[in-house]
């Protein structure tokens, strides 16, 4: 996993490990990450492509605003997984259009 | 320097006319736009166009100004992508059985004119238009060839056209005077200074309008009306039509990038004639009304962020249509502006018959009634099927 495990300000305490896919696959998380930051733990960094040219995006503003990280999660296209926590058993996909509406 | 005609302003209605007035040879022409093109209400519309109108002569201008939009990526040699020409229809809401027995009257008008609008039960309307929560309806219309183009593209597309006829296109340079000697128009005064000399002046600056004609003694009945609307992320096509409604005021539509725009008009419309009190500030109410109307009648908008809000100005006259013509006041003061919350639509027929009217040609159309003369003589111009 790609994690930082010491730092000099920041605390890590113990969290409860759980599973969720990505297009299928089980990963691991920590209890607390954001999808995002689930997916970046497991050296997964093409979140979505672009919506005219189709080039991959992944994590960029982090804080909910930009649209580059959205994802289908659960089915649900257009999910903000930078701000979105990731659950037990969740399914993530990369989203390659504009999002198709349920 | 001296030209044949300038035009003040350069939204929808100054570009679309000096593109028209330059492929009649009208001669040399001058176009002075304060900021940028578009930048006024065209930049912030809605992008919508429709032939459902109600009055024979708002449904023969839109019948021809429809024609024009299917065939302008091809004039002004662009492509429909690049206008964003999308013909979803519009999908019109009846509320009430007095409001679907207004609306079917207006298809008999739309119809003489080969506009094909369908009108629906809601039973139709939920069959054909699966998204659309159909609660409290009392019937619709639907005509197909009505839609969407961006009206900054277009805006641009008659620009880059005008510009390749010839005419000087004069950005980040704005009016301050309209000069007038012997009641006759001399020119313009900009606000560096400098004068611009022509015996014809077309004052297209939209609710900008009536404080430059008081330069020039002329008091135009134009007041800016400020309304708000919104854009959305965008999803994968879902909703074709614009679906909007007269009584309750909502418009929604799905742009061909994908987002979502919608309005609705204000509670409590205030008259602007001063730029001095124009406000294009956002207010959360509108927010929180807009989006309790959206996910009432397209419940799946629910799930749709929205991604900005703003604020433009619906120019208004009191019989809410243009001002349109010369003003008898002033020889050589031409007027085109006043389009009432649906100026953009109209722009490419209003451009092409104004331009024929001001080089003395004759008009497919005449509108000689929508003269700013008509206040004087008490001869306003009724329309039924207004939004907001
Ligand atoms: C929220 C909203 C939604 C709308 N939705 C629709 C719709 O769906 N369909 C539709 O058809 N219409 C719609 N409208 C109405 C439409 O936008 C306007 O009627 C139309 O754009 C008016 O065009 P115009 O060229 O007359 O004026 P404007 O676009 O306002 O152009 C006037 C120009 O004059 C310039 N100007 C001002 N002062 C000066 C000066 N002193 N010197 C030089 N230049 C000057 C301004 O900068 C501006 O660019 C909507 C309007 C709003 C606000």
């Amino acid at each position: 996993m790609r994690r930082i495990t010491e730092h000099p300000i920041l605390e890590f305490p113990e969290r409860k490990v759980i599973t969720f896919y990505f297009e299928g696959k089980p990963l691991t998380a920590y209890e607390g990450d954001t999808v995002a930051s689930a997916l970046i733990s497991n050296g997964i960094q093409a979140f979505r492509e672009s919506i005219e040219l189709h080039r991959p995006r992944g994590m960029f503003c982090a804080i909910g605003n930009c649209s580059s990280c959205l994802m289908v999660v659960n089915g649900v296209p257009n999910v903000r997984t930078c701000v979105t926590p990731v659950e037990e058993g969740m399914t993530v996909e990369r989203q390659l259009n504009r999002g198709v509406m349920p | 320097m001296s030209y044949d005609i300038i035009i003040v302003g350069g939204g929808i209605q100054g570009v679309a006319t000096a593109y028209e007035l330059a492929k009649r040879k009208a001669g040399k022409i001058l176009l002075l736009e304060k900021t940028f093109l578009s930048a006024g209400s065209t930049g912030s519309c809605a992008a919508g166009i429709r032939a459902q109108f109600g009055s024979e002569f708002n449904v023969s201008l839109m019948a021809r100004s429809l024609q024009i939009f299917e065939h302008l990526a091809e004039e002004l040699d662009v492509t429909n992508d690049f206008l964003e020409l999308w013909q979803g229809g519009y999908l019109v809401l009846a509320y009430s059985q007095a409001e679907f027995d207004g609306l079917k009257e207006r298809v008999k008008v739309q119809h003489r004119f080969g506009i094909a609008t369908e009108v629906l039960s809601p039973e139709e309307v939920a069959y054909r238009f699966p998204r659309v929560n159909i609660e409290g309806i009392y019937g619709a219309t639907y005509h197909k060839r009505d839609g969407h183009a961006d009206p900054l593209h277009t805006t641009f597309a008659y620009g880059e056209a005008a510009r390749r006829l010839g005419v000087e296109i004069r950005q980040w340079s704005p009016v301050t005077r309209i000069l007038v000697e012997d009641d006759a128009i001399q020119g313009v005064e900009l606000a560096d200074g400098t004068k611009e000399y022509a015996p014809t002046v077309l004052l297209s600056a939209g609710a900008w309008s009536t404080a430059l004609a008081r330069t020039a003694g002329v008091d135009l009945p134009i007041w800016g009306e400020k309304h708000e609307i919104l854009i959305t992320e965008p999803w994968e096509r879902v909703l074709d039509p614009m679906v909007i409604s007269f009584s309750r005021g909502f418009y929604i539509q799905q742009r061909p990038h994908g987002s979502f725009i919608m309005g609705l008009p204000p509670v409590n419309p205030v008259k602007w004639y001063d730029p001095e009190e124009f406000d294009f500030g956002p207010n959360s109410d509108f927010l929180s009304r807009m989006s309790n109307e959206a996910t009432h009648v397209l419940p799946f908008l629910a799930q749709v962020n929205v991604v900005r809000q703003w604020a433009g100005l619906y120019e208004m006259t009191p019989d809410h249509h243009h001002i349109i013509g010369p003003v008898d006041e002033v020889r050589g003061l031409w007027v085109a502006a006043g389009g009432s919350g649906h100026g953009f639509m109209f722009g490419p027929v209003m451009a092409e018959q104004l331009s024929k009217w001001m080089i003395g040609e004759p008009m497919d159309i005449d509108l000689t009634p929508l003269a700013f003369r008509r206040f004087k003589e008490g001869k306003l111009v009724v329309e039924p099927a207004v939004v907001g």
